[in-house]
C-alpha cells in the first residue's frame, strides 16, 4: 500500500522535474528570441537567387549579390535548385531569378507564355558556344582538322577501349543541349558516341588524356573556366542553314541536324511576383549584363584558386565599379 | 541428434553427375541462348505492335497538365492542401534551423552531447562531441545543421507514419502481404523520377526535400516495425490472450515491450535511410551538405570530399548513439531503485541546467550562431588536394600499369560483350532463356513473374536500355558476391578482420556514391566501370554482413560433431559452416542485387548509360515520361531478380 502511493508520489516528482525542465528550455528559447534583436529592414529586404552547379553560375550570382548588399543594401539568400525543379520555385515566387539560363525552349513555353508565372529578363551579356573541341597540341600536329572535313578517314586515331575499330567522340553532360550523334551520322564520320556522364566525369577523361597528351575530340563549350587551364582549339562544324536545329530531343531526320550549334544567348529569369513586386533589386536585375571574360575570370577565381565566392564577387564590383553602377541606374 | 542433423545435412560425399541434374539443363539454356545470339543477332529487336508508344508523351503531359493546374492564381482545394502542408514543412524544418542558431554553437554542442550522455552514456557522448568538432574543423557548421535539421523533421515524420503502419502490417498478413510491393516500388524507384512531380505538388524547398527523404525512409520503419511485432512469440501472445487482454492491451502491453529492440533498430535504419537521400534532396531545395557535395563536384572535388566526410560523420554518430540509448534505456536491463531514480533525476536537471547555462553565457559573450571562428579546412584541402592530384595525374604507376588496365579489361572483355550478347539477342531467345532459367532456380511462380516482368521492360518502350542495364547488373552483382563472400567469411572467422571492416562498411553504406566514385572516374575513365564500381562498392557490405551473420550463426552442435569426426579447421569451413549459412548468403545475394539497381542512376551519372542515362535525363532534361518509363523498368528489373533469388531460398528448403 505505502509502496503504491510512494510509486505514485515518484511519478508525480518525475512529471514535475520533466515538466519543470520542459518549462526552463522554454523560457531560454524566449529569453533568446528576445535578445536576438529586430532585422535591419533595409532597401529592398530579402532577394533570392538560384545558383547552378557549375562556375560560371557561382560567378553570376555571387558578383549579383555583392553588388545588391553593397548598393541597395539588400539581404541576399541563394538557393542551389536544378536546372529544371527551379522554374517551378520560380512560379511559385520561392526563388525570385536565375541569372544565368542556357535557353530552356520547353519551360519558357510552359511556364513564360503559358502559365505567366515567370518572366524573361533579358540577356546577361555571356554568349555560349558549343562545339568539337580538341587538344591545341594536336591541331598543330595535324592543322586538316581545323574543319570536320579533315577528320574523314583518321577517325581511328580517336580509338579508346569502348570504341572497338572505331574512334570515340567524347559526348557532353547528359543534361546539356546536344545532337551529336545526329551530327556523326549526318556527316558518315566513323566515330563512336560514347557518353561518360555528367561534366565532371567527362572533365575527368578529357583532362587525363590531355595530361598523356593523347588524341581526343569531344563536346565542349565556352564560356569555361578550364578553358584558361587547357589549350583547345576548336573543330569546325558544317555552316549554319535555316531550318536546322542543335537538340536533338526534338527527334527526326538527322539532315535538319547538320551544321555548327548556334551561339546561344544566356537568359536572365524572373519570378512573376518579384517582378510585379515594385521591388528596386529588380531593375538592377534586369539591367544586369556582363562579358565572357568577366565572369570568366570570376569563375576561374572560385574554381580555379578557389576563393571564397563572397570575396570574389566583392573584389570584382571593386574593381569594376563604372560596370556596377550602370547595373543601378548611376551613370 | 544435433549430430545426426549435421551429418544428414552436410552434402553427400558422392553426388549425381553434375550434368544429370538442374545443372546441366541450366547449362543447356545457356548454349541455346548463345546459339540464338551467335545465329540471329539484331535480327528481332523488341517488336513495335508490343510497345505502347504513346505512354511517353501521355506522361508528359500528364505533368504539363498537373504543372498548369498548379500555378495558377486560385488552384484546387487538393493543391491548397499540398501547399499547406509543404508550408508547415518549411516552417518546421526552419524552425529547427532556428533553434539552433539561438542555441549559438556553443549551446548546439553541449545540448548534443549531454543528451546522449545523460540517455546513452559516455563514450556515445564523447563520439557525439568529436563529431561536432569535426564539422567546425571541416568548415561545414551550417551545413551540418542544417542538414541535421532536415533529417530530423524527415525522420520524425517517417517514424510517424511508418511505426502505426508497421504495427498493422505486423499484426495483419493481408495489409503485409497488400503493402509488400507499395514498399518495394517506393525503395527501387530512383528518386529523380518522381523529384518533378513531388516539385510541382510540394513546390522546392526544405518541404519537398522531407517529402523525398520521407518516401525513401518510410519503407524500412514500416518492414522492421512489422517485423519486431510478428517476432513475438506467439505462445506469449496466445498466454495474454487467455488471460483476459484486449486486442489493445496485447498490443501495449506484451507486443510492443517485446519488440522493442527491433522499433529502436527500425528508428536506426530509418535515420540511416534518410541521411542517404541528402544529396538527391539538395537539388530541390534540401541545402546543407547535400548542395556542398554537388556543387563541390563541378567547380571544387575537395569540398565536395569534405561534405561527405560530414555526412559519414553524422550518420555514424546518430547510428552509434542511438544504439547506446537503445540499451541503456532498456527496461530488462535496468533495474531503478528509489536512490537511483532520485539520483538520475538530478543528473536530469544538472544537464538541462548546463545546456541553459552555457546558452546565456554564450549569449552575453556573443557566441556567433554557428561556428566559424577558425576551420582547419585550408590545412586538411592541403593534403585532400594532394591525394587528389596523385589520382588525377595519369603517369603514376598505381594508374598506368593497375587500375586503367583493369578499367579497360572490364569494359573489353566484360561489360561490352555481355551488353552486346544481351541487347543483340533475338527477343523471344532472351525472354525464353531468362523464364527457363527462373523456372529452373526457383519454380514456376518466380518464372511467371519474370515472364510479366521482362514484358513489362519491352512494353514500356525500354527493351534495349533495361537489357543493357541487366548486363550491367550482372557484372556488379557477380563482383559483388566475389568480394562480399570472401570478405564475409573471412571477417566471421576472424574477429580482427572483423573489427576492420565494420568502420569501413559503415562509411562506405553512408558516403554518398557521388563522393567516392571521385576517385574511379580519374583511375579508371571508361564508360561504365565507375558506375560499377559504386555498385560494388554500395552493395558489398550488406552482402558481408549477410555472410558473417550467416556463418557465425551456424549452430555449435553441427561444428562440434564435425570437429569429432576429425574435421580441420578448413574442412570445417568449407564443408559444414559455408553449406549450412546457404540461406543467409543467398539472402546477401538478394540484397546485393536490389542495392546495386539502386545505384543504376547513379551509373547514368558516370557514364554507365542505357536505363540510369534515361533516368537522369527524365529530371534533367524535362523528359518526364522517358524517366518515369525507365524507373518502371528499373522496378520491373527489381522484382523478377528479387522473386527469382528469394524464390531460390524457398525452393531451395522444400528439396
Amino acid at each position: 500500500m505505502s509502496d503504491r502511493v510512494r510509486g505514485q508520489a515518484a511519478k508525480g516528482r518525475r512529471l514535475l522535474a520533466a515538466v519543470a525542465a520542459g518549462a526552463a528550455i522554454a523560457a531560454a528559447a524566449v529569453l533568446v528570441v528576445g535578445t536576438a534583436g529586430a532585422s535591419n529592414k533595409a532597401g529592398c529586404g530579402t532577394i533570392t537567387l538560384n545558383e547552378q552547379a557549375w562556375a560560371g553560375s557561382t560567378a553570376n550570382t555571387y558578383v549579383v549579390k555583392a553588388a545588391l548588399e553593397k548598393y541597395l543594401g539588400c539581404k541576399v539568400k541563394i538557393t542551389q535548385i536544378a536546372e529544371i525543379p527551379v522554374y517551378q520555385a520560380l512560379a511559385n515566387g520561392k526563388t525570385d531569378a536565375v541569372l544565368e539560363d542556357w535557353q530552356h525552349v520547353d519551360q519558357y513555353n510552359q511556364y513564360i507564355h503559358q502559365q505567366h508565372t515567370v518572366v524573361m529578363g533579358g540577356p546577361n551579356g555571356v554568349v555560349g558556344h558549343i562545339g568539337w573541341y580538341i587538344p591545341t597540341y594536336l591541331m598543330k600536329q595535324h592543322p586538316e582538322f581545323k574543319t570536320w572535313k579533315g577528320l574523314k578517314g583518321k577517325e581511328s586515331l580517336f580509338k579508346s577501349p569502348e570504341s572497338g575499330s572505331q574512334g570515340m567522340f567524347l559526348g557532353g553532360d547528359p543534361s546539356y543541349v546536344q545532337k551529336d550523334q545526329q551530327l556523326i551520322q549526318a556527316l558518315k564520320l566513323n566515330f563512336k558516341f560514347v557518353s561518360v556522364g555528367a561534366e565532371p566525369a567527362q572533365v575527368a577523361r578529357w583532362s587525363s588524356l590531355y595530361k598523356q597528351h593523347k588524341p581526343v575530340i569531344f563536346y565542349w563549350y565556352t564560356p569555361q573556366f578550364l578553358n584558361t587551364e587547357f589549350q583547345l582549339s576548336e573543330v569546325q562544324l558544317p555552316a549554319r542553314f535555316k531550318g536546322c536545329v542543335d537538340d536533338a530531343k526534338s527527334g527526326g531526320d538527322v539532315k535538319k541536324y547538320r551544321c555548327a550549334y548556334d551561339k546561344t544567348i544566356i537568359e536572365k529569369v524572373f519570378s512573376k511576383k518579384f517582378a510585379n513586386s515594385g521591388n528596386p533589386a529588380f531593375k538592377a536585375l534586369k539591367r544586369f549584363n556582363w562579358s565572357n571574360a568577366d565572369q570568366e575570370i570570376v569563375a576561374k577565381w572560385i574554381a580555379g584558386d578557389h576563393m571564397n565566392p563572397d570575396k570574389a564577387g566583392q573584389k570584382w564590383i571593386a574593381q569594376n565599379t563604372a560596370k556596377v553602377k550602370k547595373w543601378f541606374g548611376k551613370a | 541428434m544435433a549430430v545426426a542433423e549435421a551429418a544428414q545435412r552436410i552434402p553427400r560425399a558422392l553426388p549425381a553427375p553434375w550434368w544429370r541434374g538442374r545443372r546441366g539443363a541450366l547449362v543447356l539454356v545457356v548454349l541455346g541462348m548463345i546459339v540464338g545470339y551467335l545465329g540471329w543477332k539484331t535480327e528481332a529487336p523488341w517488336p513495335a505492335w508490343l510497345t505502347w508508344n504513346s505512354l511517353v508523351p501521355h506522361l508528359d503531359h500528364f505533368q504539363v497538365w498537373l504543372s498548369n493546374n498548379r500555378n495558377v492564381p486560385d488552384p484546387n482545394i487538393a493543391f491548397r492542401i499540398f501547399n499547406g502542408f509543404s508550408n508547415f514543412l518549411d516552417q518546421l524544418v526552419a524552425w529547427f534551423i532556428s533553434f539552433f542558431h539561438k542555441l549559438t554553437w556553443a549551446g548546439t554542442v553541449v545540448l548534443g552531447t549531454l543528451v546522449v550522455l545523460r540517455f546513452g552514456g559516455r563514450r556515445a557522448a564523447l563520439g557525439v562531441l568529436a563529431a561536432f568538432a569535426s564539422f567546425a574543423l571541416l568548415g561545414l557548421w551550417e551545413e551540418s545543421v542544417e542538414t541535421f535539421s532536415l533529417v530530423f523533421a524527415a525522420v520524425g515524420l517517417s517514424l510517424l507514419v511508418g511505426l502505426p503502419v508497421g504495427v498493422l502490417a505486423g499484426r495483419s498478413w493481408r495489409f503485409n502481404k497488400a503493402i509488400t510491393p507499395v514498399l518495394d516500388a517506393m525503395q527501387i524507384v530512383p528518386a529523380f523520377a518522381y523529384l518533378m512531380p513531388v516539385v510541382i505538388l510540394f513546390s522546392v524547398g526544405p518541404g519537398a526535400a522531407v517529402v523525398t527523404t520521407m518516401i525513401y525512409a518510410i519503407p524500412p520503419a514500416i518492414r522492421i516495425t512489422g517485423l519486431g511485432i510478428r517476432g513475438v512469440p506467439g505462445n506469449t501472445v496466445e498466454a495474454a490472450t487467455a488471460l483476459g487482454s484486449t486486442r489493445r492491451q496485447v498490443l501495449t502491453k506484451v507486443q510492443l515491450p517485446l519488440a522493442r529492440r527491433m522499433l529502436l533498430l527500425g528508428v536506426n535504419q530509418t535515420i540511416l535511410f534518410a541521411l542517404s537521400m541528402v544529396v538527391i534532396a539538395g537539388l530541390i531545395g534540401g541545402q546543407g551538405l547535400g548542395d556542398a557535395v554537388t556543387n563541390g563536384l563541378y567547380t571544387d572535388p575537395v569540398m565536395a570530399i569534405f561534405a561527405g566526410a560530414a555526412i559519414v560523420i553524422m550518420a555514424i554518430a546518430l547510428d552509434r548513439s542511438t544504439e547506446a540509448m537503445a540499451n541503456r534505456t532498456d527496461p530488462a536491463h535496468r533495474h531503478l531503485t528509489a536512490a537511483k531514480s532520485r539520483r538520475l533525476r538530478l543528473y536530469t536537471a544538472a544537464c538541462a541546467g548546463t545546456v541553459l547555462l552555457t546558452v546565456l553565457v554564450a549569449h552575453l559573450v556573443g557566441a556567433s550562431a554557428a561556428w566559424s571562428r577558425w576551420t582547419a579546412q585550408d590545412w586538411l584541402r592541403t593534403y585532400v588536394q594532394k591525394a587528389l592530384d596523385y589520382v588525377q595525374d595519369p603517369s603514376t604507376f598505381l594508374f598506368q600499369h593497375i587500375t586503367n588496365p583493369i578499367g579497360n579489361f572490364l569494359v573489353q572483355h566484360g561489360i561490352t560483350p555481355l551488353r552486346n550478347f544481351f541487347i543483340e539477342m533475338p527477343w523471344p531467345v532472351t525472354v525464353a532463356g531468362l523464364v527457363l532459367i527462373a523456372f529452373l532456380l526457383s519454380g514456376l511462380r518466380p518464372a511467371l513473374v519474370a515472364l510479366a516482368m521482362l514484358f513489362v521492360c519491352g512494353f514500356v518502350g525500354e527493351w534495349p536500355n533495361s537489357m543493357g542495364t541487366f548486363a550491367q547488373v550482372l557484372v556488379a552483382t557477380v563482383l559483388t558476391v566475389i568480394v562480399g563472400f570472401v570478405f564475409g567469411v573471412w571477417a566471421a572467422e576472424s574477429r580482427r578482420v572483423a573489427r576492420v571492416l565494420r568502420p569501413i562498411n559503415d562509411v562506405l553504406q553512408t558516403l554518398p556514391q557521388l563522393v567516392y566514385i571521385i576517385p574511379f572516374i580519374y583511375l579508371m575513365p571508361v564508360s561504365g566501370v565507375p558506375g560499377i564500381v559504386a555498385a560494388v562498392l554500395y552493395a558489398a557490405p550488406v552482402m558481408i554482413r549477410l555472410v558473417q551473420r550467416g556463418i557465425e550463426d551456424v549452430s555449435p552442435e553441427s561444428i562440434e560433431a564435425a570437429r569429432s569426426f576429425g574435421a580441420t579447421r578448413r574442412q570445417v569451413l568449407m564443408k559444414v559452416k559455408i553449406p549450412l549459412a546457404r540461406d543467409a548468403i543467398m539472402l546477401g545475394v538478394n540484397q546485393a542485387i536490389i542495392m546495386v539497381l539502386a545505384v543504376v542512376v547513379i551509373g547514368g551519372l558516370v557514364g554507365s548509360g542505357d536505363l540510369g542515362y534515361d533516368v537522369v535525363q527524365g529530371l534533367q532534361r524535362n523528359a518526364f515520361g522517358l524517366g518515369v518509363v525507365a524507373s518502371i523498368a528499373i522496378l520491373a528489373l527489381g522484382i523478377m531478380l528479387d522473386r527469382v533469388t528469394q524464390g531460390r531460398v524457398r525452393a531451395r528448403k522444400q528439396a
